[in-house]
Formats: C-alpha cells, structure tokens, sequence
C-alpha cells in the first residue's frame, strides 16, 4: 500500500481501499479533510515524511499468542504478547473506540484506520505497569492503536519502553487514545532510544484529561534514527499536564515533538518543558501550540523549550505558540537555543576537570531538570542511565549525580 | 630572595582586538603574599585570567613561567592540575550541577594527577563537611547546585572551599573579600592564613587594606593601565589609602 495514494480517495473509498469496517468512518472522513501529510504540512515539516508516505509498503499482520509475565504487558508487532498476573489491569480489544473528532494529525486517523482492532487497557485501580512496545519484523508497516482507560480516582504510571532492533526499515504507526476520568492521574513515562536504520515510529496520541484529572508525561527520546511523536490533549475543568520532553538526538537524526494543548475547561493548567540536545548533524523538533478556547477561563499555560546544539551542523526546529481566545488567563511561551555555556566550562576545566568530562557535567546538567522531574526514584536511575549510555556510550552514573543521601554515608563511616 | 614560582614576563595580552596588558613583569616567589592593588579597569582581572587561560584572553607577547615553563599555551585545566587555583571575582553558577560530585570531580583528578590515590564518596564527604564547618557555610550547600542561587558571600565561601580541597601550589584570589561581611571576611582570611605552609604562593587581588590585616602580604604591587608601576612592601597599603593610586609614580 502506497499510502500517498489515499489522499485522492473520498471517505467511502479510503474506507473500501483500506477493508476497513464501516465504524471507522469519522477517520476515513477526517483523513480525506486533512490529507496525508507532505512536506509542507506544518507538523511534518522537518520530518521528511514524503519518501515513508510514498513507500509501497506491505502492512504487517501479525498472530497473536498470549503468555503472562511478572508485571509487564508485552505488544509485540501489534498484537498482546504478555499481560502481567494479579495486577488489576483488564486488557482486550474492540474496534469501537471514541475516536478524537478534532485531531491535527491524518496519520492518527491512518494509524486508526489500518488497525484491525484497538487494544484496550482499562486500570479499575491504582497500578504500576510496564508496557513493552516490540518490534520484530523489518521493513514493513505496521500500524496499531493502544487505548488507555483510567477510571474516576484512579492513579497509574505507565512505564514505556520500546524494543526494536530487528526491525529496521520498519514504520510504526501507532500511539494511544487515553481517557483520564475524574480525579484520576496518569503518569507515562516513555523511553525510546533509536539508532540509525531502525524502525522509524510517528506515534499519535490523543489524550482525554477529565475535570481535575492529572496527566504527567515524561517523554524521553534519545539517539539517532527519525521518530516523531504527535500529542492532541484536551484539558476539562480544574484539569492539568505536565508534559516534559527531554530529547538528545546524534548522528543524521529527526526527532521530536509536536503537540496542541487546548484548554476547554475553566482553570485548566498546563505545563510544558522541552529540553532539547542536539549533536552532530541531527535535527529537533518541537512544534508545539497551546490553544485556550473561550471557556478556558482562569486556565494557566506555561511553555518553554530550550535547545544545546553541540555542533554547527545540528539545528533545531522549534515553534512554540499561543493561541488564546480570552483574557483571563496566565500565559507564557518562551524557546531558546544555544551552545554549552563557555564560562561555565571554564570555570569547571579552572578546577582541573578535562574539557570532555566538563561538557559532559554540563550536558547532563542540563538533561537532570527534567530527568530528577520523574517521581519514581528506580524509573529516574533507569532513566539517567539511559541518557548516559546515549551520551557516553555507557552508563557510570555514581551515586552523588543521582541522589542526596550520600551525607548519611558519610556521617556513617565517620562514625565508624 | 626565595625561589620563583612564577616569572611573568614583558606580558602583553588582548581581549577582542583591547590591548589590555602592555607588558607585565612580575615575579611570585615561593611561600610568599603577594596583593595586587589597582585601579578598576586596570587589568587585574585580566591578569588572573591571562594567568588560568580563560579564552577571553589572547597572550600577543611575553611569557608566564610556572615553575620554570612556560604555560601561555597550556589548557586550563592542565594549569589547574599542575596547581594554579584562581578564585574568581565572580563565580558563574552552574545550575543542575550537584556542588559535592562538582568538587570531588575536580578533586579526584588532581589527586590522580598527583599520583595519590582517588577519594571515595563518603571520605570525600567527611573532609569537605569539616571544612563547610570551618567556613560557616550552611551544610545544605554541600548538595546544592554549584553556586546556584548563592548569596555573594556564599558564593566567596565556596571559592575557598575549593581552594582548601584542592590545596594548590599558586592560588589567586581576585577580591576574595569584595561583599563580605566581618565574620566572612574572618572566616576566609583564616582559611588563606591556613594555607601558608612556607611554599604556597598566593596573589591577592583587593581593593581594600581590611583584607591585609589579616593575610598580611609580604609584596604590594600597584597594576594601573596595563602595567605594574611600583613594587614595595606592605607599608605601601597605607600610602595607597591615603593618597590614591593617581599620586603612585612609576617606579
Ligand atoms: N570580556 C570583555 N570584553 C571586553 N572588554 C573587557 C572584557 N573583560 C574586561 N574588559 C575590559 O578590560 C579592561 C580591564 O578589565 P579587568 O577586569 O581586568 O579590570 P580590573 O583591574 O580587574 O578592574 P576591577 O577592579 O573593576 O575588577 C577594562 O577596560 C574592561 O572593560
Ligand atoms: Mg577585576
């Protein structure tokens, strides 16, 4: 399928093209408005997405067999592979999903469309989950739609991660619509780390935040390869986020994110932190919007990305916006890119400390703001070591860059 | 006279296309309090750093013998490790940078520079709470950010800090006691005076004779547009004081 060809189709036609059931008409509809994305399209814009929409791609279906494991759901190629015993976690499929009316991407209505079925996970009570995204088949499409249920008062952190070496030239399509009740509080924590050549995912997701519901997500996007995830959320009454991304990208990367915050109810808050590290040739993205509808009022958005370029070569694309519809509100957008501070360098190499090791401490520096902002403490030394095996090659993280309690030791051998 | 620590010569340096400094000379000798006193504008900042090789600093003529080499060349952090230690006027503030990892970093490397073996965490910690004691810094300073959000006398304090963890061979202190109030300016005056052990050279870089009192130099050199004018001994301070720098001839 080359899906550059559906741009032409009218819904009826997307809808027979694809085999795609007859529920999915809104995507057919809203995919056939919004075209598939070019070059020009103001999301895609720095992602080269033409030569993966031209593409006569062989769309995965993958069999399905289930096993349990300890305390993680394992998607493999789309399909459930393992869901964790005892913990309270309903996991199914349907294809009748509430699909989001309003979303900017055509690649979430695409990803809808192709996938035969969503896979659901409902959370009645507080958890802590893994969620392992695999994928094992190279160069083919594959596109599949996670839908997350979070029941009134309910508290969940989601730790994602993504396994996928051996399916290079591979295109994901895939992201999750989430719905966070009432008082509920979702946290997603997202670690991909790519390397060139592998598979390149454009995850779109849609999130529902419920009146004075939270939702905190810390998104990090390390190495190279392209990867783009695309983020609409709506925020009710008294709802927040916090969305912080922190994103180190190398080599010939593009990487990023873009997203539209649209505050709906009054009193909604948002908070939106992009840290972006660049190397290399690598290009950035974060093309993100923060919309505050007429009856957002008294809502409070704040916004800000900051980007390192560590060589001439790397560039970062980044467009933060208001787009704001009343006058009572608190709002504040800001972007910045720059190199490594170079009296901060040279005050750490004044001290004896080699030009590598001080760029290094202040490249991590940098990173720690958003990396200590996860409340998790074995998720945040996870975390940490990710970004140093991206930085460094490997991880050796000691204990006095991770944690505060190194006194207590000291007091203790003092003791002794 | 004592052996010389460092010998700068007919040095000549710019910063962007300024000449800045138009050929000092100037020698430091083992185990003796030197004050540079001066002018604002003069060059003394510019010195110090022409001294540690901030990159602001081009060196067009002339040479700094340390220890009888010649260092103009030298990256800063080779300077640093062969023991110079400068004390700067204004310290930057490296957020997100934890203040002990920073200072054991910088500590181990000299440490292992020297030979000696690495300190470990919690003898690291013990030594560097000892002396956040001795200075009368908050022990919260230890896990903040690297001069973040410090107060100017904090941020003094914790240039001493270093000064005492790293136990350099050349330290200078460019107005260590600018902004410091009497308890601090005691406390990092007993931490210099504890630093002299006979081989230690210092340059004091102030404007004010209080500071004296209490390191009391052997050497006071008046810098003033670009160049040293007089050399004399610490009975010169008074004069200064009293006269101001316009009346010092060139000597
Ligand atoms: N980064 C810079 N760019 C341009 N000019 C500079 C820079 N740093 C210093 N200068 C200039 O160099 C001259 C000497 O400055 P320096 O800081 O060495 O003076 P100083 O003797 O330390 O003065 P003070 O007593 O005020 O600290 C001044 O004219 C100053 O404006
Ligand atoms: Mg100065």
């Amino acid at each position: 399928m080359r899906p550059v060809l559906l741009g032409e189709l009218t819904p009826e036609e997307i809808l027979q093209e694809l085999g795609a059931a007859p529920t999915k008409s809104l995507a057919a509809r809203r995919l056939s408005e919004l075209k598939l994305p070019t070059r020009k399209s103001e999301a895609y814009r720095y992602f080269d997405i033409e030569p993966l929409m031209e593409h006569d791609w062989e769309i995965l279906q993958a069999p399905a067999a289930i096993g349990e494991t300890e305390r993680q759901i394992v998607i493999t190629d789309g399909r459930v592979t393992a869901l964790p015993s005892g913990v309270e976690v309903q996991v199914g499929c349907s294809d009748a999903i509430d699909i989001d009316g309003n979303h900017f991407d055509p690649l979430y209505y695409l990803g809808h469309l192709l996938s035969p079925e969503v896979i659901s996970i409902r959370f009645k009570q507080d958890a802590k989950v893994t969620l392992v995204h695999r994928f094992t088949r190279p160069g083919r499409l594959l596109a599949y739609r996670t839908a997350l249920y979070l029941d009134a008062n309910v508290h969940v952190q989601i730790d994602e991660r993504y396994e996928g070496e051996e399916a290079c030239g591979a295109l994901i399509l895939g992201g999750y619509d989430a719905f966070v009740a009432r008082d509920a509080t979702l946290t997603l924590i997202k670690d991909e780390t790519l390397k060139e050549g592998d598979y390149t995912p454009i995850l779109s997701h849609r999130i529902k935040v419920d009146s004075q519901a939270a939702c905190r997500l810390h998104t990090f996007d390390f190495g190279e390869g392209a990867g783009l995830q695309l983020l609409r959320a709506e925020l009710h009454e008294n709802a927040r986020i916090d969305a912080d991304h922190l994103l180190y990208a190398t080599d010939h990367a593009r990487r990023g994110t873009v997203s539209q915050i649209v505050h709906i109810g009054q009193s909604s808050v948002s908070e939106q932190r992009a840290k972006n590290i660049l190397a290399d040739k690598a290009r950035g993205i974060f093309d993100a919007l923060i919309k505050v509808e007429h009856t957002g009022k008294y809502a409070k958005a704040h916004q800000n990305s900051k980007a390192i370029l560590l060589n001439d070569g790397a560039y970062m694309a980044s467009k933060p916006q208001l787009e704001i519809y009343i006058d009572d509100l608190e709002a504040s957008h800001g972007s910045t890119t720059g190199q490594l501070d170079e009296a901060q360098l040279f005050y750490l190499r004044s001290r004896g400390i080699a030009k590598e090791e001080a760029r290094k401490m202040l490249i991590l520096a940098f990173a720690n703001e958003l990396i200590d902002a996860i409340g998790d403490e074995t998720l945040r030394e996870r975390i940490h070591a990710s970004f140093e095996n991206a930085y460094w090659g490997a991880t050796n993280v000691t204990c006095m860059e991770t944690c505060h309690g190194c006194e207590d030791l000291a007091a203790e051998s003092a003791a002794k | 006279m004592s052996n010389v620590m460092m010998d700068i010569k007919n040095l000549h340096a710019k910063i962007g296309a300024k000449e800045i400094l138009k050929g000092v000379n100037l020698q430091l000798e083992e185990g003796k309090v030197h004050a540079i006193m001066g002018p604002n504008g003069a060059g003394k900042s510019t010195l110090s750093k022409a001294i540690t090789g901030h990159y602001d600093v081009e060196v067009t003529e002339g040479e700094i013998l340390y220890k009888g080499q010649n260092i103009v060349d030298w990256e800063p952090e080779d300077r640093a490790l062969e023991g110079i230690f400068l004390s700067f006027q204004n310290p930057v503030e490296i957020p997100g940078v934890n203040n002990a990892y920073f200072l054991r970093t910088a500590v181990n490397a000299r440490r292992k520079h020297l030979g000696l073996p690495e300190l470990n965490a919690a003898e690291f910690l013990r030594e560097m709470k000892k002396l956040v004691e001795e200075l009368g810094m908050k022990p919260e300073m230890i896990n903040r950010s690297l001069n973040e959000g410090f107060s100017g006398g904090e941020k003094k304090r914790n240039e001493i800090l270093q000064m005492m963890m790293l136990q350099p061979d050349l330290i200078i202190l460019d107005e260590i006691d600018s902004g410091l109030d009497i308890d601090a300016l005691r406390a990092v005056s007993e931490g210099i005076n504890k630093m002299k052990d006979g081989k230690r050279s210092f340059l004091v870089i102030t404007h004010y004779s209080r500071i004296l009192d209490y390191i009391e130099p052997d050497y006071i050199h008046v810098l003033k547009e670009g160049r040293i004018i007089k050399t004399a001994g610490a009975e010169l301070v008074a004069e200064l004081e009293e006269k101001g720098y316009g009346a010092i001839e060139e000597a």
